[in-house]
């Protein structure tokens, strides 16, 4: 990790991941998942809320790990 | 009949490729318990996830999720990120370290780091406690299924696992019990994945799970949202179980597996696996089977033992006995594959650290490899006794509960020392030896000392993770800054020597 933190793009990489862990606590607490929605009709808040903040992780990671990480 | 030639024929294999491994290993104590180093990006992938993925993921976690709803899933997010964190963040490092200095232990590279041998007896003795526990709960998970589909008592299904585990642990050492752990868990996704499309099938043939969801709006549409039927899944507790799952990476038998990586490419692919196959693929069908499918297919369950086994129950009732019993067998896998682990990383703490780490530094090679397969016996017997404990009806408490209330606080109690370790050059042994002990004494105090209607106040009633780790990483910092930074050759080998080597070409071969 300190060689992620020693450069731009990894700290990028670093807000990136918090951001989406914030954006996720604070949809939670403004009650996203207390909605009936059903996603394709079966597909509750929370594993969508889940699911986008896995997509957000998985592209960031591809993004700085596969053209960033210093050790690639 | 059926049910006993099939298990048969499955122990079996388990024991054959156990055997395989005792014939091929080096007999060498870093064969035996780093693999000798030699662990790939698939095998560490099926090593890893089916580590983690034991029976909780066919019991307690499609319990809790049939009981209280979808919010528990926060748990799984963060795990998944957890474990990604593992294994971008620190995973590096500790292989590189261990590589380098030839470590056999997480616990041995922290004594190192802090130069410490009190923080090695302190760190083994907390992570055995918890761990070995744990190991308990995989036989028993496995009794329940052999209890539920044929009427046998509990402890025949937990003898059989302890049996296996035993021979799969003491002949095959890491490697095997790596390579095997593909072996079960391609039973396990099979079974999992098999028995939900199938079920799917028979009990909503209509519209399949769009009219699952539609059966428990009838129901009882608060099985669809947060907090839940009962109202326990508040915003407060799915932030606190996210944070609770975000610990994966200090579970010790996850951590250890970083160890035996062969080089620094796993690390780059291996969180695509976690995200793409454990985030998005696996977890999701116990998610599936507890939140939807169980409680449209057999609503009405109050119990939490009932619902458990809530998954197996349904399988019993809707699918043919055969597919029930490769169904048990899946479960057996789960269990097998991740207690195995369990009781390597336990053998290898007991082995290296306690016994030549402090007790006997003389002893040979072989002596501590002897050792190690020793003391799998003696911690299968304690473990055992933890499952006749709950047989017995004392302490006994719904498995999900267990994995996230006692064990993952206390695996958290090392995290600060070992995220400082690996990446704080200013982190002394000092801070270690009291962040992490009055960490584990406040959890110890907060589990243990109740009010008389069961409230843990020292706990302030929290998950017992969200008070303990900030007092313990707080007291690590504080006392760090406080004492005389560690030496220059410490942060030779703990720094430059890392970095150096993970920049150059040598890491990658």
């Amino acid at each position: 990790m300190r060689e992620i933190a020693g450069h731009w793009p990894g700290r990028i990489f670093l807000l990136v991941l918090l951001l989406s862990v914030v954006v996720m606590a604070v949809l939670v607490a403004q009650g996203i998942t207390e909605t009936d929605v059903l996603l394709f009709g079966w597909m509750t808040m929370p594993l969508v809320l889940g699911i986008g903040f896995i997509l957000v992780w998985l592209v960031a990671y591809l993004i700085y790990f596969f053209h960033f990480w210093p050790y690639r | 009949m059926f049910d006993y030639i099939a298990l048969g024929l499955f122990g079996l294999v388990i024991i054959m490729l156990a055997a395989y491994g005792y014939r091929i290993s080096a007999k060498t104590a870093e064969d035996y318990m780093m693999a000798g180093r030699t662990i790939g990006v698939v095998v560490m992938f099926f090593f890893v996830l089916f580590a983690i993925s034991s029976s909780w993921t066919f019991y307690g976690f499609p319990g809790v999720l049939y009981l209280h709803g979808p919010g528990y899933v926060f748990f799984i997010w963060g795990s998944v990120a957890g474990f990604a964190c593992l294994y971008m963040f620190l995973g590096p490092r500790l292989w590189a370290l261990s590589k380098l200095n030839r470590y056999l232990s997480p616990v041995e590279v922290l004594s190192e780091r802090y130069e410490s041998r009190a923080l090695r007896i302190m760190l083994s003795v907390t992570i055995l406690a918890f761990i070995v526990p744990y190991v308990g709960i995989q036989p028993l998970g496995v009794g329940r299924g052999f209890e539920a589909l044929t009427g046998m008592p509990l402890w025949v299904g937990a003898a059989y696992t302890s049996v296996l585990l035993v021979i799969l642990v003491i002949l095959g050492g890491m490697r095997i019990v790596a390579w095997v752990n593909i072996f079960l868990g391609t039973v396990y996704i099979t079974a999992l994945l098999g028995s939900l499309f199938w079920a799917v099938s028979v009990i909503f043939p209509e519209a399949g799970l769009v009219q699952a969801a539609q059966e428990i709006v009838v129901i009882d549409s608060q099985k669809l949202t947060t907090p839940g039927p009962l109202g326990e899944y508040t915003p407060v507790l799915l932030i606190g179980t996210f944070v609770v799952g975000l610990m994966a990476f200090s579970w010790p038998h996850v951590v250890i597996g970083a160890m035996t990586a062969r080089d620094k490419t796993l690390f780059k692919w291996f969180p695509l696996l976690i995200f793409i196959f454990g985030g998005l693929f696996f977890y999701i069908i116990p998610f599936i089977w507890g939140s939807l499918v169980a409680p449209a297919a057999l609503p009405g369950i109050t119990d939490p033992a009932e619902a458990d086994r809530v998954v197996q129950t349904v399988i019993q009732l809707y699918l043919p006995r055969w597919f029930a019993v490769f169904v048990l067998m899946g479960v057996i896998a789960a269990a097998v594959s991740t207690a195995a682990v369990q009781l390597m990383t336990s053998s290898i703490i007991v082995a290296r650290d306690l016994i030549q780490g402090v007790l006997k530094p003389e002893a040979s090679d072989r002596e501590i490899t002897t050792i190690a397969r020793y003391s799998v016996a003696g911690i299968v017997v304690i473990s055992l006794g933890v499952t006749i404990f709950v047989q017995l009806g004392i302490g006994e408490e719904a498995m999900a509960m267990y994995l996230t209330d006692v064990s993952v606080p206390g695996f958290a109690q090392w995290a600060p020392a070992l995220v400082g370790g690996l990446l704080w050059k200013r982190g002394t042994r000092q801070g270690a030896l009291a962040g992490t002990g009055i960490g584990v004494l406040y959890l110890l105090a907060g589990l243990l000392i109740t009010g008389s209607d069961g409230t843990r106040f020292l706990l302030f009633d929290l998950h017992p993770v969200v008070p303990t780790l900030p007092v313990n990483a707080l007291v690590y910092v504080v006392v760090s800054l406080l004492t005389p930074k560690p030496s220059e050759h410490i942060e030779d080998i703990f720094f430059t020597e890392v970095e150096d080597y993970l920049l150059s070409d040598r890491s990658a071969q």
